[in-house]
């Protein structure tokens, strides 16, 4: 493949976060000179625990505790479901190449297997979910034999409640005791925010007198469960620690979004994608994008503070995500694209958005709107062809999904991006030789 | 003229001019700047002086001074770096004056006992003097020029006006002196009189037909025209009486044509005493100029050279407190007001913005000199003319971003940082500190309810778009859905762990407040204030929202808003 000038690169990905991360990822894992633009800010909203089919069919809300079972009914009974279209086997090599991406950047995650895992959250209920951090992990042993359990929160954090979190379990889970504990060096600060408290725990200081607090609370139990603050950067050391000090395993509960587990997630794939060359504008936003049918390229004019920039590109990615990523716009009218005004599958009217009830378990159609592909990827244009040769579409912009029902939302975007990458890269062998 | 006129004039003038450098000298050691100069006392800051100049005498810096006497004095070399016009004026300036002071002016102790047989009417002295003349001359229409291109058409001062219009007169009456003398028939009489005892016409006939065509004296009656022949006749008389002193006066190349523009004059010039008057005002000019030096700001003939010399001895930081505060009063007088630092400000554009030349340094100097001088007194009452000068001139002093590029542009050495810091403190001791400082002397809240009984001012709702375009926008904030990213990424957040001293609004707070059209409420809080625009927030941001920058503005806006009620309820 062609090496990275100044201004032109063999795939531009437009977007930032989960699917735009991971397209960026795999391109330059392929060898591909890329450029990534987007601000990758919607990761934060990320728990670090990485879905990839959880539920399947949503309308029975029924779980799974296989995802790649889940991933065979599931090309059975829904074939246009995008992760219907992908064999499990790119899957697993797509989730374990990012997996393994996240660990070389600092962000252990505990090897993935064959199963779902359960994962308490922050108000005590049970998240089904797959892949998920080393510093979590033995919350899942936990919650699966429910010996005596500490929980520990710190006064201050607002987003966090081990009270609650034990009274939700109350019955089920006898043994889960729970303690409130001041944050060393915050005893006069009467609000705490957890990206703080985690960088704090990075010093050895901070950390001994934080373990120091919780020793004499141990009184025989046989795990320790605090809130996601353990280290931020840092997290592996942090955790490991932990575990040693105390004796016994020590594991994370994600907080409520936004989460020091997006905090390390983002950096970590900040760090994977920058690390692989792959160039980065995550202050700019595409004002235009043009292709040139002959030449095979692609225009992308950028906006960034201040002036803008153009660059070129052979094959545009987009993955900019639904409308908390703006890659889809919805008004009165009806929902469009938000960069170049592609056809965008949706309901007839605006009364067929949603169904009478609005928790109705089987969600609502408009939850399904999105773009439409090709087998290869690429969203279609009115007539059902493929726009523009050289756009591909990946994550939660594709149509035919509820990945929030599903459970499916880091799958979709790891899972889309390596099978759309995989084509962008056949593409351009092909135009490279013919 | 009367020697004892002379000696009079020449003393009252000389001891005029010593008592003035004694006054303005004194100030460099009784003019305080900067709170630490209060610590130190006049003698303590003689004597911090005296020991300075010694041990840089006597010690290897000596040569660095050698050095810089060399370069930096005689050769400017600084205002070679930076000015090419106005070094080759003040060059020539410098030059031009030194030399006719040397040569000229104190020719009884310097040319007649360097030169044997030095006469001023002797070839090369004539062309020299006039040479001199000219470059002073050209010097001093180049920094006119310099300026009128500058756009400075008025004077600050108006005694630099007077002592440039001084000089030009002083230039003026001496080319004009020599030219009536070298024409005139009846300095020719009173000098053969003297050396050849007759002053009859007649029988200088020959004489003076040859002074007449080659010394270019305008006798009346040989207008018509010389015969060569009787001119001739002349020579051996000139030989024997005129020659040793004088060569013809063509190579003076300025009086000479001028005494042949002054022919026709030369009789009633000559009947009126013309020598003599104009060496009165020529001498007189000189006296005054001499007298009167040490009061203009061209005192800084006398203080930038020991500026820059100071300057070569090492920088403001190594030296005492006492050799510091003399330094910056020093300054004051040093510098000679050529704009270099303003052309380099790196807030030029800003004071081009905020329409306020305060902020440049040499206005800034201006300023300092006169809050040192106790005559700018904040009053800290809302629409007093000084309060005004004294917010501008604070505006000023805490804008600066202290790059140093004034103080390493300055071609006199002036330590312009040090100043600068020194300029705050007193500011800051008057009651006029940063505005980081003055903001938070009053909680966010006592200042939303200052701002809220005043009429002239705007409802948040509509901020000066052109000074905070983001707060003026409200998509710009709009999007924000709290989720409190900006907050859990400020490092300012995350250390403040003092209750009482510690940030009352949180980042997302600050947004959420302007959301609601509460900005005000915002304008005066610690997190506005206590911003480390490290960026972290905006960088992070899940809606892309300029935090950081929105931030700043609220900065902006209060040094505008809450200045303009600052004054309410006391001088916070």
């Amino acid at each position: 493949m062609t090496g990275a000038r100044h201004d032109r690169y063999d795939v531009a990905v437009i977007g930032a976060g989960m699917a735009g991360m991971a397209a960026a990822l795999f391109a330059a894992e392929r060898g591909l000179s890329c450029i990534q633009i987007g601000n990758g800010g919607g990761i934060l909203f990320a728990s670090g625990l990485l879905d990839l089919l959880g539920v399947h069919p949503v309308a029975e809300r029924r779980l799974w505790p296989s995802p790649y079972a889940a991933l065979e009914a599931l090309a059975r009974e829904q074939p246009a479901h995008p992760l219907a279209r992908i064999d499990t086997v790119s899957i697993r090599r797509a989730f374990e190449a990012f997996v393994a991406a996240l660990g070389a950047a600092g962000l252990a995650y505990a090897p993935l297997g064959e199963q779902n895992r359960k994962v308490l959250t922050a108000i005590g209920t049970i998240k089904t979910t797959y892949g998920v951090p080393l510093s979590m992990v033995a919350g899942v042993a936990a919650l699966d034999v429910r010996p005596p359990c500490l929980l520990v929160d710190f006064r201050g954090l607002r987003e966090f409640s081990a009270r609650q979190i034990a009274a939700t379990l109350a019955q089920s889970w006898p043994g889960l005791r729970h303690q409130r504990i001041e944050f060393p060096g915050y005893e006069a600060v009467p609000e705490l925010y957890a990206a703080h408290l985690a960088r704090a725990l990075e010093a050895r200081v901070t950390r001994e007198r934080t373990i120091a607090l919780v020793q004499p609370l141990l009184g025989g139990v046989q795990a320790v469960g605090f809130p996601a603050v353990l280290g931020l950067a840092r997290s592996r050391e942090v955790h490991a620690a932990f575990e040693a000090e105390l004796g016994v395993p020590v594991f994370e509960i994600p907080t409520m979004p936004t989460s020091v587990p997006g905090l390390r997630l983002l950096g970590a794939l900040e760090a994977a994608v920058s690390a692989r060359g792959v160039q980065r504008r995550h202050q700019a936003t595409v004002r235009a994008l043009a292709f040139d049918r002959d030449a095979g390229t692609a225009t992308l004019t950028l906006e960034c503070v201040p002036g803008g920039e153009r660059l070129l590109a052979r094959a545009v990615v987009l993955a900019t995500g639904r409308y908390a990523g703006r890659g889809l716009t919805a008004d009165r009218g009806g929902v469009s694209e938000s960069i170049l005004g592609l056809p965008v599958h949706q309901p007839d009217s605006r009364a067929a958005w949603h169904q009478h009830d609005f928790l109705d378990p089987s969600g609502h159609a408009i939850n399904r709107a999105g773009l439409r592909t090709d087998e290869a990827w690429r969203p279609l244009d009115a007539g059902g062809k493929p726009a523009w040769p050289q756009l591909f579409a990946v994550g939660s912009i594709l149509a035919d999904q509820d990945w929030m029902r599903s459970k499916c939302g880091s799958g979709l975007a790891i899972a889309t991006a390596w099978a759309a990458m995989a084509q962008v890269a056949s593409q351009l062998r092909e135009t490279a030789a013919g | 003229m009367s020697p004892a006129l002379f000696q009079t004039a020449l003393d009252a003038s000389l001891a005029l001019c010593a008592l003035g450098l004694l006054w303005r000298s004194s100030a460099w050691f009784r003019l305080r700047i900067g709170p630490d100069a209060r610590a130190v006392t006049p003698s303590g800051r003689v004597a911090a002086v005296l020991r300075g100049a010694a041990s840089a005498l006597f010690s290897r810096r000596a040569l660095r001074l050698l050095g810089a006497f060399l370069l930096d004095v005689l050769f400017l070399r600084r205002l070679f770096a930076s000015e090419k016009l106005r070094w080759l004026a003040h060059l020539l300036i410098v030059a031009g004056f030194t030399l006719l002071l040397l040569m000229h002016a104190l020719a009884p102790l310097v040319s007649a006992r360097l030169f044997p047989g030095y006469q001023p009417t002797l070839a090369p002295y004539l062309f020299l003097r006039n040479f001199f003349g000219v470059m002073l001359l050209v010097g001093v229409a180049l920094l006119l020029f310099g300026r009128w291109r500058a756009g400075l058409a008025q004077w600050r001062r108006p005694t630099a006006a007077v002592f440039v219009a001084l000089l030009g007169f002083v230039l003026a009456s001496g080319f004009l002196l020599e030219a009536h003398k070298i024409a005139s028939p009846r300095a020719f009489y009173r000098m053969s009189e003297q050396f050849i005892g007759s002053s009859d016409s007649e029988e200088l006939k020959p004489l003076r037909a040859l002074w007449a065509s080659e010394y270019g004296v305008a006798f009346d009656d040989l207008k018509a025209g010389i015969d060569p022949r009787l001119a001739d006749q002349g020579r051996t008389l000139h030989g024997d009486a005129c020659a040793a002193c004088h060569t013809p006066p063509a190579s003076a190349f300025v009086s000479y044509p001028v005494a042949r523009l002054l022919a026709p004059l030369t009789g009633r010039l000559d009947a009126g005493h013309a020598a003599a008057w104009l060496l009165y005002l020529h001498v007189f000019a000189c006296f005054l100029g001499l007298a009167s030096l040490p009061f203009t700001r061209f005192f800084h003939v006398v203080a930038a050279p020991i500026s820059v010399l100071v300057d070569a001895v090492g920088p403001s930081s190594a030296m005492s407190a006492a050799g510091r505060a003399s330094r910056r009063a020093l300054a004051l007088d040093a510098c000679v007001r050529c704009g270099v630092c303003d052309a380099r400000c790196s807030v030029a554009p800003l004071a081009r913005y905020l329409g306020n030349p305060g902020l440049l340094p040499a206005r800034k100097l201006q300023a300092t000199a006169a809050m040192a001088s106790g005559r700018l007194l904040p009053s800290g009452q809302d629409g007093d003319a000084q309060w005004d000068a004294a917010l501008r001139a604070a505006d000023g002093a805490f804008l600066c971003t202290d790059c140093g590029r004034c103080t390493s542009a300055c071609p006199v050495g002036l330590d312009l940082a040090d100043l600068w810091q020194a300029g705050r403190g007193d500011l800051a001791a008057a009651g006029l500190p940063a505005p980081a400082q003055w903001v938070q002397a009053r909680p966010a809240l006592a200042w939303a309810e200052l701002l809220e009984p005043g009429p002239a001012l705007q409802k948040f709702s509509d901020p000066d778009a052109s000074m905070a375009p983001l707060c003026a926008d409200r998509r710009s904030f709009s999007r924000c859905v709290q989720c409190q990213t900006c907050t859990n990424v400020c490092p300012v957040v995350a250390h403040s762990t003092d209750c009482e001293h510690g940030i009352d609004l949180t980042p997302q707070k600050v947004m959420n407040l302007l959301r609601l059209g509460l900005g005000d409420l915002a304008l005066g809080s610690r997190m506005v204030w206590d911003c480390a625009t490290c960026y972290q927030c905006q960088e992070n941001c899940p809606e892309g929202i300029r935090v950081t920058d929105i931030l700043c503005e609220l900065r902006a806006l209060a040094v505008r808003r809450l200045g303009a009620v600052r004054g309410r309820g006391g001088v916070a």
